[in-house]
């Protein structure tokens, strides 16, 4: 077994074609026999694969119908992420194992707390033939740091100062931030910070000049919002090999159920969200398969902190003993996702929430804290909205569990443009939802002052200032083990004294065709292997 | 006043009726629509929403004027042929409907031809072997198949043909965007299916049941008493007066597949208008809501009037009663 067997069984692995390995192993002057035969650790790795080049890949997905879009930068519905992936590529990714890895970057780090230096790869193409150069990197850096463009990336973005980037030379790019922020890093490898050409769409996320012009692995050839998109192989893909599908064909469907008759009948390839009710009659078909992504997804339950009865930390220590978590995670997400501990992002290596005591149902010690904070026989409304799986679920298993705690929760299920309009983030009790981010990042959208989605009021909180303060020398501390300890105990403030309920995290449940092969299990926020990694690690056997 | 008389006068009075329900069900429509909770700006923009965007859009897209203003811009655009501009989709509603009322139509329409006559043959059939075994038989699937709701009968069809039992019929309908749904015959035959099984027990027991009565008339026992061949007086006698009722049910039913393709529609994912308004109502795309149930609401009164005008021009004494007056 030689050396470049090695070299070209992981180019397998990472998604090389027979026809491929032998034009590679020319190149690398490695000696093939006659007939094309290859070392044996590499057609054991093909046979492994069993890769097979084209074809149309139909998926499911749902969206927001007519309202949907494409663009480089920006999401609202599934069907808008599901696009975007096909598309554009992004500086760096976070990976299966939410690890950061580079994409178009070559080179990615901050040089100090408020500095950071971005070098892409050489001769990279759009899709209309432009060379990528760190001005397209610089534009793109700018959109989304355009406030009044609303790009879904802007929130991570405050500490950009979009005047103080100074390009060294054509691939690099040297970025002066107003503030230390280590977790602009992670911001830059977010799905939808895809990098765009200049004079991309300037003023709007619904179209404009090149707003279809991408480096990603399919080009847009047709788009019908709320119905289907038609993407095409870029065949300048710069990854080489990939992407496998000559075609990738995107359909809304408004109906989960239809999707599954869709999948059931061969009409499509995969869906994203299986109904849990319907699992199992998908389960029973050899020809498909149910995926499973264990993902930091969670839908708290906010109490807002300055708000009564939530004022007193005893009232909200008491509420966090009402959850009987294991319930929530069996009967509200019919056991897709596992319990959580009140603390966020999991897969963050700084995550605590698993070294602090697990809090478990105890509706005893939940009615003497509430009659040491004189707050017996308490009435409160919970409003909740059917905008994401297990909140209402959840909202309705908690006032069930609260009921032994001498609380009595009227559960208030209102459509998600309710929940969500003039009166969010002003409710003093209420669900929610989110992706998976890791700590810091997720502080900055959810609990410091001045976050986009505050929903607990946690800067209102008596000892907020030392949580401030924390959260400022951890984005300036560079070394990991260091920061680390800093996050730890920013966490433990929120586990004891915090707004959040947070009783699981969820999975997401999709499905596909055994026809199709490559999804590897991901611990991200999108579904399918973040959709095979835009279309591309995917592939017909 | 001669417009007033006779049937030239029914139709007019009827057409002003019918004009004074559409403007009723506009204002309950508007009404309605205002009273719904959220708002279209923040189910455009999403959780994401800043105050500032959800304020400008709402000021581009007319929220922040007072009700009244806004009922009369909807309702004289409508007037004038402009049903408005869809919240969601930034384009005006009629071209986003056009297709989608073309694709409505045609399901409705093959759904129609197939069951009105069928539902005629089985009720004058059923009718003409009463108390025969076929007509129990028909009697009693007709009976459980119009307690069924749509959705039921759907996804029942799904299961046996589509995705369970059989593997015959694709059980939901992927068509190409532009490319009209004509062009997929198989991917059709499972909503007609649903539509005509919705359709035809009504249309079938109500022909059943004023044959059984026209059957034992004087004139028909006169008839049968000339000689006339059994199959020449139940088609050449009995049929033709037993069709206005008929006609009657058969009207309210093809106005109710209006509202019916809404479910049939989401269970198959037809482009239709019925797909079209579940997405709107998603999305608070108010005037695509509005437009869509006036212009539902529309077909009922026009298919209400048709029968009507039908039942008196296939019914002798109505029409000399009418031309008397």
């Amino acid at each position: 077994m030689t050396s470049a067997d090695e070299a070209l069984s992981r180019e397998v692995e990472r998604g090389m074609t027979r026809p491929d390995l032998l034009r590679r192993a020319a190149a690398l002057g490695i000696v093939v026999a006659a007939g094309g035969s290859l070392g044996p650790l590499t057609e054991a790795a093909l046979a492994r694969t069993q890769i097979r080049r084209g074809g149309t890949f139909r998926l499911a997905v749902s969206g927001a119908g007519a309202s949907d879009f494409i663009d480089g930068q920006h999401i609202v519905a599934k069907s808008d992420i599901a696009r975007l992936m096909t598309g554009w590529d992004r500086l760096a990714y976070i990976d299966e194992k939410f690890r950061i890895q580079l994409e178009l970057a070559s080179e990615l780090r901050a040089e100090k707390a408020n500095q950071i230096l971005i070098r892409i790869r050489p001769g990279i193409e759009f899709h209309n033939g432009k060379t990528l150069t760190i001005d397209d990197v610089i534009y793109s850096i700018r959109r989304t740091a355009t406030k009044k463009l609303g790009l879904f990336g802007n929130g991570a973005f405050q500490s950009v100062d979009p005047k103080r980037m100074k390009k060294l030379d054509n691939r690099t790019v040297r970025l002066f931030l107003k503030r230390a922020d280590v977790t602009l890093i992670e911001a830059f490898a977010q799905y939808f910070q895809g990098i765009v050409p200049v004079g991309y769409a300037p003023k709007s996320f619904r179209g404009g000049p090149l707003h279809t012009i991408g480096t990603g692995p399919f080009k847009l050839q047709s788009f019908t919002p709320g119905r289907q998109s038609v993407h095409v192989k870029n065949e300048n893909y710069w990854r080489n090999g990939q992407p496998y599908f000559d075609q990738v064909v995107i359909t809304n469907f408004p109906d989960d159920s239809a999707k599954v008759n869709a999948l059931l009948g061969g009409q499509i390839d995969a869906m994203t969200d299986v109904p849990f009710a319907q699992v199992p009659v998908v389960r029973r078909r050899n020809n498909l398969k149910i995926f499973i992504s264990q993902t930091g997804a969670w839908t708290p339950l906010c109490m807002a902190v300055d708000q009564e009865p939530f004022t007193d930390v005893r009232v909200r220590r008491a509420f966090r003993l009402l959850a009987n978590r294991p319930q929530m995670v069996a009967q509200g997400l019919s056991g897709a996702g596992r319990i959580a501990n009140d603390i966020y992002s999991p897969f963050d290596p700084a995550y605590a929430g698993d070294d602090f005591p697990q809090r478990k149902y105890d509706p005893e010690q939940a009615r003497s804290l509430l009659k040491a904070a004189n707050k017996e026989n308490l009435t409160i409304d919970l409003i909740t909205s059917p905008a994401d799986t297990g909140m209402v679920e959840g909202a309705t298993i908690f006032a069930e569990n609260a009921r032994a705690g001498g609380v009595r929760v009227n559960v208030k299920n209102v459509p998600g443009g309710e929940l969500y309009g003039p009166q969010y983030l002003k409710w003093t009790f209420s669900a929610d939802y989110w992706g998976t981010r890791s700590y810091l990042p997720q502080a900055a959208f959810g609990s410091l002052a001045g976050a986009a989605f505050n929903e607990t009021h946690w800067d209102k909180y008596p000892n907020y200032p030392r949580y401030a303060r924390l959260y400022r020398q951890a984005v300036a501390t560079v070394d990991d083990r260091k920061r680390a300890a800093v996050i730890r105990d920013m966490q433990r403030m929120e586990y004891d004294d915090g707004g959040h309920i947070i009783w699981g995290f969820k999975n997401l449940t999709d499905a596909y065709s055994t026809k199709v092969g490559g999804f590897k299990p991901d611990r991200g926020t999108l579904n399918l292997n973040k959709y095979g990694n835009g279309f591309r690690t995917i592939y017909f056997v | 006043m001669a417009l007033w008389r006779g049937i030239p006068g029914f139709i007019v009075r009827r057409l002003l009726l019918g004009l004074l329900t559409l403007f009723v069900v506009s204002v309950i429509i508007f009404a309605a629509t205002q009273a719904l909770p959220g708002d279209a700006a923040r189910s455009i923009l999403g959780r994401g929403a800043t105050p500032e965007s959800l304020a400008a859009l709402r000021e581009q897209l007319g929220l922040n004027e007072p009700a009244l203003q806004q009922y009369l811009d909807w309702i004289g655009g409508f007037l004038t042929g402009d049903l408005g501009t869809s919240l969601a989709a930034n384009i005006p509603v009629s071209e986003l409907l056009g297709d989608r009322l073309l694709y409505s139509a045609f399901l409705m329409l093959i759904a129609a031809l197939i069951s009105v006559p069928l539902g005629i043959v089985i009720g004058a059939v059923s009718a003409r072997r009463r108390d025969t075994a076929f007509d129990h038989t028909m009697s009693m699937t007709t009976l459980g198949l119009a307690a069924l709701p749509e959705f039921v009968v759907g996804l029942t069809l799904v299961v046996l043909f589509s995705t369970t039992v059989f593997q015959w019929l694709p059980g939901v309908v992927v068509t190409e965007p532009g490319v009209g749904p004509w062009n997929y015959p198989k991917e059709l035959i499972l909503p007609t299916a649903t539509l005509v099984i919705a359709v035809v027990p009504y249309t079938a027991r109500i022909m059943r049941a004023s044959m059984v009565e026209i059957l034992e008339s004087d004139y028909v026992e006169m008839a049968r008493l000339k000689g006339l061949s059994e199959r020449l007086v139940l088609w050449r006698h009995a049929v033709p007066n037993g069709l206005a009722p008929t006609f009657q049910v058969a009207a309210l039913n093809l106005a109710y597949l209006a509202g019916g393709i809404v479910v049939v529609e989401t269970v198959f994912n037809y482009p239709g208008i019925g797909l079209a308004l579940v997405e709107a109502v998603q999305s608070r795309d108010m005037p695509v809501v509005q437009a869509l149930a006036l212009l539902i609401a529309g077909l009922y009164v026009a298919l209400n009037m048709l029968a009507d005008i039908a039942t008196i021009l296939v019914s002798p004494r109505l029409r000399t009663s009418l031309a008397a007056r």
